[in-house]
C-alpha cells in the first residue's frame, strides 16, 4: 500500500513538475500564428522578454476557426488580413495591423532540373501541391492562377496532387521529393537552409501578402500583447522577421 | 503388433521404455502422475517426438531416429482419446464424428457417425454441441470419434478421470465392453490401479519415465517386483455374484467357488469385490471360527515375495488372492510356497461394487 | 459495511464519469447543428467523395491486413522458435508510434527519397499522393490491431483440439481452417472490428504520406479537418456519418462474432 501511495505521489510531481515548464515568475502569453511564421516567431519568443510565449502554428484558417468557436490565445498573427478582419467584424479581435510582407514563389526540390519556370507546371506529368482553398497560401496560389488564363489555370489545377491544409505539408513534400512542385512563400523556401529552391513569379502574377495581427478580445494579458505587437513593427520582433526573410509592410 | 522404443529426456524426467503389443490387446500403463505415462501415448500418437526412438507397427515404420523417419500423426491413425477429450465446440456431435471423414460423401458420412453414435447409445444427441453434453456422454462422444478413423492403435489417456464417480462405473463397462470388440492393439494410462485391472489384460507399471514391472494384474499384485509396485497395486479385486441378503449382510457367490459376505448393501448381479492385502489375515488350521472375521477361504499358497519387512503371498483359491504379513509373521507361521492356509477378512472390509 | 458501500459508490462515480466523457463528444455532434443543416451537407458532392474514399481505402486495407496477418498471426501462436516475443514487439510497435512518426516512417521506407524509393520507381510504382498510399499508410497503422488479437485468439485454441485433429487424419493447412481459424472466429472479428475502426479514423500518417486530394486521397477525416476552418456544420455532418457508419459497423461485428472486443481480450 506504501508503495502505491509513493508511487502516485511520484508521478504527480512529474506531472506538476511538467505542467510548471519554463515558468519563471513572468505571465504568459499565448500567440496562434500561421504556419509560415515559424521560425521568426521562435526567434522572437525567445528574445521577448516581457512574457513566457507560448506559440501555436497551424493553417490561419484553422486558427480563425478556433477562435470563433470560443478559443481564447492572447494573439492572433495570420498571413492574411482578410481573416483578422473578418474576426473583427465579428467583435472577436481588434483592429488588426499589417505586420509584414511576403513573396509567393513556386518552390521546387534544389537538386531537381523538372521544373524551372511557372510555365513548366502546365505541362501535364508534373506533380503540384498547393494549399486547400480556406488557408491563406491556398487562396493566394488561386489567385496566382486566375491570372494566368484560364486554359493555362485549367491545366496547372489538373496537375495539382495535393491541397494541403497549410504551408508545412507543402514543404514536407517537396523535400521528400513527393512533389515536383508547390507554390509557397519565399520565407519557406530559404527556412529550409537550400534544400528547396525558389523560382519567383513575374511580377504580374505575384500576388499582395500582406500578413496582419490583432490582440484577440477577452485576453488578460493586453498589454504584454500589446509590447509584442510593437515589437514586430519595430524592436527585436522586426529583426527576426527580416532575417526570416519577411519583407516591410506595405503602406 | 506394435513395438516402440522411446528415449527422451523432459525436464527431470528421463523416459526409457520399450513396448510390445498385440493386435486386440490392452495394455493399461499405470503410474503416479509425472510418471510420463501421457508423454509415451503422445509419441506414439505423432504428436510429440523423442530425442531417440523406433516405433514400428505391423510393417509400417512409424518412426526411427536414426533413419530419419516420422510419420506425421494424420498418417499414423491412431484414435486418441485426451482426458478433457478435446472435443470440437464448433461443430456438433455427428459433425465431431465425421470430422476424419473427409473423402466420404456426406450422406455416407452422416450415416456413418449416426451408426458409431447408436453404438455408444448417443443418437439421440446428435445435433447437440459438445458443450450441452454431460460428462458422460462426452466421454462416449470422444470414443466414437477416435473409432471414426477406423485407427489401426487406440490411445486413451485417463479416460474416466473426467467423470464423477456415478458415471464411472457405467462409462468402465462400456469402455470395457468397446475394448474386448476391438480388433486392434490398445494403450491406456490410468493412475487408477483398479482401472487398469478392469480395462486392460496386462499392466505396465511406470515410475519416473521406466517400466518398473509389466504382467498381468494378478503377477503383479501377487509378485511385486518392488515396494513401489506393492503400494501402488492396492486392491484385490475379485468377481462374483450377489445371492442373498440376510439381515444386514450381503452374501456374494465368488466366481470359481466360495462365498463371501459383506456389509455393504448393493443390488442384485454382478459385483466386483475390493479388499487390501494387508486387511487379510492367514492362519494355518482346519477350525472354525476362532475370530470375529466373518468370511474364510481355504488357498494354497502359489507364490511368496518379500518386499522390505513385508512378505507378499499370492494364494490360489476359487480366484487369485493377494495377502500381505510381517516377515515376522510370515516367520512364525513356517508358510512356505505350496502350504495350505486359511485367509480370512472382515465382512466390514469388503467393498462391493456392481459390474 | 460502510467501507463497501462507499467502494461501491466510487466504483459507480467512476464509470458514471467515463461514460459521460466517452459519450459526450459522440452526442454533441449530432446535436450542435440543426438537422437540416446536417442533412443538407449530406448532398455535397465533397462529402461523398470523402466517404466512398474512406469506405474502399479502408477495406482494401482490411482485406490485405486479413489475408497476410491471419496466417502470420496463427505461425506466431503456435510455434515457439528463437526470437518470437522481439518479433511480436516489432510488430506491435505502429500500436505505439504517433501517427506522424508513421507518416515519417513511411516517407523514410517508401517514399521517392526512401530506402526503397528507387526500387519502386524502377517498377512505376507511385505511392505517394495516390490513394495506393492511403491504402499502405492505413495498412500500417491498422495492421497491429489486428494481428495482436488474431494472435490472442489462436492462442486461446486448446492446442489439444489441434492436436486431436491431426490425429483425425488432418494436416497442418486442413487443422488451420477446420479448426483453428472457426474456434478462433470471434476473437478474429473483434480484431478486424478495431483495426478497421483505426483505419477510418487514421489522420496524420494519410495527410503526411499521401497527401489531401478530394477524391483521390482526401479521405472523411481529412476531409472534416479541411471543411472545420470553412463550413462547421459541414465538418459536424461528415462526422456524424462517419459515426453512424462505424457504429454500424461495429454494431454487424458484434452480432455475427456473437462476442464483444471485450469477450476477445479475455
Amino acid at each position: 500500500m506504501r508503495r502505491v501511495l509513493a508511487l502516485g505521489a511520484a508521478c504527480l510531481a512529474v506531472i506538476g513538475l511538467g505542467a510548471c515548464g519554463g515558468h519563471s515568475g513572468r505571465p504568459g502569453l499565448t500567440i496562434s500564428a500561421a504556419a509560415s511564421l515559424k521560425s521568426a516567431f521562435t526567434r522572437y519568443a525567445q528574445a521577448f522578454k516581457a512574457a513566457d510565449v507560448r506559440l501555436s502554428f497551424a493553417g490561419s484558417d484553422v486558427l480563425a476557426a478556433q477562435i470563433e468557436q470560443g478559443f481564447r490565445p492572447d494573439v492572433f498573427a495570420s498571413a492574411n488580413m482578410a481573416l483578422p478582419q473578418k474576426l473583427y467584424a465579428r467583435g472577436l479581435v481588434s483592429k488588426p495591423v499589417a505586420f509584414a510582407a511576403n513573396r509567393l514563389v513556386l518552390a521546387v526540390p534544389a537538386s531537381s532540373t523538372k521544373v524551372k519556370s511557372v510555365g513548366d507546371v502546365e505541362r501535364p506529368g508534373v506533380s503540384l501541391g498547393i494549399g486547400s482553398p480556406t488557408v491563406p497560401i491556398g487562396s493566394y496560389t488561386r489567385t496566382v492562377l486566375s491570372r494566368l488564363g484560364p486554359r493555362a489555370q485549367a491545366q496547372v489545377l489538373a496537375n495539382v496532387r495535393s491541397d494541403e491544409p497549410d504551408v508545412s505539408g507543402i514543404v514536407g513534400k517537396l523535400s521528400q521529393g513527393a512533389l515536383d512542385a508547390g507554390f509557397t512563400y519565399l520565407t519557406d523556401v530559404t527556412a529550409t537552409h537550400g534544400a528547396l529552391r525558389a523560382i519567383a513569379l513575374p511580377p504580374n502574377l505575384q500576388p499582395t501578402v500582406a500578413y496582419g495581427v490583432a490582440i484577440v478580445n477577452g485576453s488578460s494579458q493586453r498589454a504584454q500583447a500589446q509590447q509584442f505587437i510593437a515589437g514586430l513593427l519595430r524592436g527585436s520582433g522586426e529583426r527576426a522577421l527580416r532575417s526570416a526573410g519577411f519583407l516591410r509592410p506595405r503602406g | 503388433m506394435l513395438r516402440a522404443e522411446l528415449e527422451h529426456s523432459l525436464g527431470v524426467l528421463m523416459l526409457d521404455v520399450t513396448l510390445e503389443l498385440r493386435p486386440g490387446r490392452t495394455l493399461a500403463l499405470a503410474g503416479p502422475s509425472g510418471a510420463g505415462k501421457t508423454t509415451i501415448l503422445r509419441m506414439l500418437a505423432g504428436v510429440a517426438t523423442p530425442a531417440c526412438g523406433r516405433i514400428v507397427h505391423g510393417e509400417d515404420v512409424w518412426l526411427d531416429s536414426r533413419g530419419g523417419v516420422c510419420w506425421a500423426p494424420e498418417r499414423r491413425r491412431c484414435g486418441y482419446v485426451v482426458q478433457d477429450y478435446a472435443l470440437f465446440p464448433h461443430l456438433s456431435a455427428w459433425r465431431n464424428v465425421a470430422y476424419p471423414l473427409r473423402e466420404l460423401p456426406r450422406r455416407e458420412r452422416r450415416a456413418r457417425a449416426l451408426s458409431l453414435l447408436e453404438r455408444f447409445g448417443i443418437t439421440a444427441l446428435a445435433d447437440e454441441r459438445p458443450q450441452r453434453l454431460s460428462g458422460g456422454e462426452r466421454q462416449r462422444l470422444a470414443l466414437a470419434r477416435a473409432l471414426a478413423v477406423d485407427p489401426a492403435l487406440l490411445l486413451l489417456d485417463e479416460p474416466l478421470s473426467a467423470l464423477d464417480p456415478r458415471t464411472r462405473a457405467g462409462a468402465m463397462r462400456t469402455l470395457a465392453a468397446a475394448l474386448r470388440d476391438l480388433d486392434v492393439p490398445a494403450v491406456l494410462v490410468t493412475h487408477d490401479w483398479a482401472q487398469a485391472v478392469h480395462l486392460s489384460d496386462e499392466v505396465a507399471v511406470i515410475d519416473h519415465g521406466r517400466i518398473v514391472q509389466r504382467g498381468t494384474a494378478t503377477e503383479l499384485a501377487g509378485t511385486p517386483a518392488n515396494a513401489f509396485v506393492a503400494d501402488f497395486t492396492g486392491a484385490v479385486v475379485l468377481t462374483g455374484v450377489v445371492r442373498a441378503r440376510t439381515g444386514e449382510l450381503t452374501e456374494v457367490e465368488l466366481d470359481g467357488g466360495g462365498s463371501v459376505l459383506s456389509t455393504v448393501g448393493t443390488g442384485n448381479g454382478r459385483v466386483a469385490v475390493s479388499l487390501y492385502p494387508w486387511e487379510i489375515t492367514i492362519s494355518r488350521g482346519t477350525g472354525g471360527p476362532v475370530e470375529s472375521a466373518q468370511n474364510r477361504l481355504r488357498a494354497r499358497i502359489a507364490t511368496m515375495t518379500t518386499v522390505g519387512n513385508r512378505v507378499r503371498l499370492a494364494l490360489e483359491a476359487g480366484q487369485p488372492l493377494v495377502a500381505e504379513l510381517t516377515a515376522k509373521a510370515s516367520r512364525e507361521l513356517e508358510l512356505a510356497v505350496g502350504t495350505e492356509v486359511i485367509a480370512s477378512w472382515k465382512a466390514t472390509a469388503t467393498r462391493l461394487t456392481a459390474l | 459495511m460502510r467501507t463497501n458501500r462507499w467502494f461501491a459508490l466510487a466504483l459507480g462515480l467512476a464509470l458514471c464519469v467515463t461514460l459521460v466523457f466517452l459519450a459526450l463528444p459522440v452526442v454533441a455532434v449530432f446535436t450542435h447543428t440543426a438537422p437540416r443543416a446536417l442533412f443538407h451537407s449530406l448532398g455535397d458532392a465533397a462529402t461523398v467523395d470523402a466517404l466512398r474514399l474512406s469506405l474502399t481505402t479502408t477495406a482494401i486495407a482490411v482485406a490485405i491486413i486479413v489475408v497476410i496477418g491471419t496466417p502470420a498471426a496463427f505461425l506466431l501462436a503456435t510455434r515457439r522458435f528463437a526470437g518470437r516475443s522481439l518479433l511480436l514487439t516489432l510488430i506491435e510497435l505502429p500500436l505505439v508510434l504517433p501517427p506522424a512518426v508513421a507518416g515519417i516512417g513511411l516517407l523514410a521506407a517508401v517514399g521517392p527519397g526512401g530506402i526503397l524509393g528507387g526500387v519502386l520507381r524502377g517498377a512505376h510504382v507511385q505511392l505517394v499522393l495516390e490513394t495506393a498510399g492511403v491504402v499502405v499508410a492505413l495498412t500500417f497503422v491498422a495492421a497491429p490491431f489486428y494481428i495482436r488479437q488474431a494472435h490472442a485468439a489462436f492462442e486461446a485454441v486448446p492446442a489439444s483440439l489441434r492436436d486431436a485433429s491431426r490425429t483425425l487424419g488432418s494436416g497442418e493447412a486442413a487443422t488451420f481452417l477446420r479448426v483453428a481459424l472457426p474456434v478462433a472466429l470471434p476473437g478474429l472479428l473483434a480484431g478486424l472490428a478495431l483495426a478497421w475502426g483505426r483505419a477510418v479514423g487514421e489522420f496524420g500518417a494519410t495527410l503526411m504520406f499521401a497527401g489531401s486530394l478530394r477524391g483521390v486521397t482526401q479521405t472523411a477525416p481529412l476531409a472534416i479537418y479541411d471543411r472545420f476552418a470553412s463550413d462547421f456544420p459541414g465538418a459536424l455532418a461528415l462526422s456524424a456519418i462517419l459515426v453512424a457508419v462505424s457504429a454500424c459497423l461495429l454494431l454487424t461485428i458484434k452480432l455475427f462474432g456473437g462476442w464483444g472486443i471485450a469477450g476477445a481480450a479475455r
